[in-house]
């Protein structure tokens, strides 16, 4: 789902970009599949629509979204490999600041791997093994 | 409007230039210019007595400004008040409705003054809120009276619409309601809002440009996005031997707090790189740098003065 967080030092049309690229990059949302239109997201959202229709003009011209005349906007067929790259660069920020804690928490590296993977939900690590 | 002007660029719904408005001595605004286009939610911010009430007089053409113009839909105010105000969607800060007439009969009376008038819309809201067609004016709770205005001021179909502190006095619940109906309708069309309000938190997401007046100035006057880039709330330790000013100043300091070597500091020029180098020198760990809320920059600016 895509929340957004008007008291984050990202610009909201930042989040709404991040957001809607992250849930591209999970599978979430999947390639030709609709995204909620302009007026549907600023509704959700409760935020001004030139702010998401800012974020939508972006994530079209880097080929993330895609406009069909009439029908509305769906995800690119072919989205572009920065959604890949967005996922790996989501995960790395994500460790980096885990790491970040844990050091000032004087934690070692054994106590942060042993609870990363106490911390993994089991349906999760199903999913895995079926891969 | 002549063949030229359809040539150029569509005129901002609403703009002011050189605007100054004057009671007696006291200026209350000097030299103001202001522009809200299509789409745009322009929040005017400013403290009771800043004169906000006045500079929506004089929008509207209410008040005759002692220098100065307001164009709306490029056209002067002044001389084409009653044509203009076919395209202007109008909440008082108090509502003003008859006491004794229903919300029936205010449509009634509404319609033949607005060539865009849309009825199913005004009954629709109503119906959706709750309020019952039939109940004069006077007897429905405040947060009804406004929602009542403001479904009379949209379903004239305004291109520009101006609230005067559109959340004063309402619940959360009406409050809330009020925001939500704002968003829908310029998901609907892009008319230009100007509003003013003390409701921080609720304009925060809605509004596109923020001002403040004070000082007889229009303050700040941009996008709020670039607002919310510039400025940061700061929490830091104080290293040894330095002054809080001094590592400060090239960030634009507007209110610093200490409590022994701990500093809340609130800026107004935020930079990454300086930023950087500052939470070098006081140490990653005790550095850190939030978004300051609007109502947070809006008391900054303003107090001092109390």
């Amino acid at each position: 789902m895509l929340k957004i967080d008007p008291t984050d030092v990202v610009p909201i049309w930042k989040q709404i970009e991040d957001g809607v690229s992250s849930l591209i990059a999970a599978g979430a949302l999947r390639p030709g599949e609709a995204v909620a239109s302009v007026r549907e997201l600023a509704r959700l959202l409760q935020i001004n629509p030139l702010t998401v229709q800012k974020a939508y003009r972006r994530l079209i011209d880097l080929g993330i979204l895609e406009v069909q005349r009439g029908a509305g906007t769906f995800v690119a067929t072919a989205p572009p490999v920065a959604a890949a790259d967005e996922r790996s660069r989501k995960l790395r920020e994500a460790a980096d600041r885990f790491v970040e804690q844990a050091r000032n928490l004087r934690a070692s590296k054994d106590e942060c791997l042993s609870l990363l993977s106490a911390a993994w939900p089991a349906e999760a690590a199903q999913v895995e093994e079926e891969i | 409007m002549n063949a030229n002007d359809e040539l150029e660029a569509p005129s901002p719904a609403l703009e002011v230039r050189s605007l100054t408005i004057r009671y007696g001595d006291r200026e209350v605004l000097a030299g103001a210019g202001l522009t809200v286009g299509p789409g745009e939610v322009h929040a005017l911010l400013g403290r009771n007595g800043s004169g906000k009430t006045s500079l929506v007089r004089c929008l509207l053409g209410q008040q005759r400004p002692a220098d100065g113009k307001v164009l709306l839909f490029g056209q002067d105010v002044a001389r084409r008040r009653a044509r203009l105000m076919d395209r202007v969607g109008v909440t008082p800060e108090e509502p003003n409705a008859p006491a004794a007439w229903s919300s029936r009969s205010l449509a009634d009376f509404y319609r033949p003054l607005y060539p865009r008038w849309r009825d199913r819309f005004f009954f629709d809201r109503l119906a959706h809120w709750g309020i019952d067609l039939a109940r004069p004016f006077g007897q429905l709770s405040r947060g009804q009276k406004s929602l009542v205005q403001l479904a009379l001021a949209l379903a004239a179909e305004p291109e520009l619409l101006i609230l005067d502190d559109p959340t004063l006095g309402l619940d959360a619940v009406a409050r809330q309601t009020v925001i939500r109906e704002l968003i829908g309708e310029l998901a609907e069309r892009p008319m230009a809002v100007l509003l003013t309000s003390h409701d921080f938190a609720g304009i925060e997401s809605l509004a596109t440009h923020v001002s403040l007046l004070h000082d007889g100035r229009l303050q700040l006057q941009e996008e709020v996005e670039t607002l919310r880039s510039r400025f940061r709330l700061l929490r830091f330790q104080l290293p040894d031997g330095c002054q809080a000013a001094a590592l400060l100043a090239p960030l634009r300091p507007l209110e610093v707090r200490s409590f022994g070597r701990a500093i809340e500091a609130l800026v107004g020029r935020w930079d990454e790189e300086e930023g950087r180098a500052l939470a070098a020198r006081c140490g990653e760990r005790s550095f850190a740098a939030s978004q300051p809320s609007l109502e947070n920059i809006f008391i900054a600016m303003t107090t001092g003065e109390l």
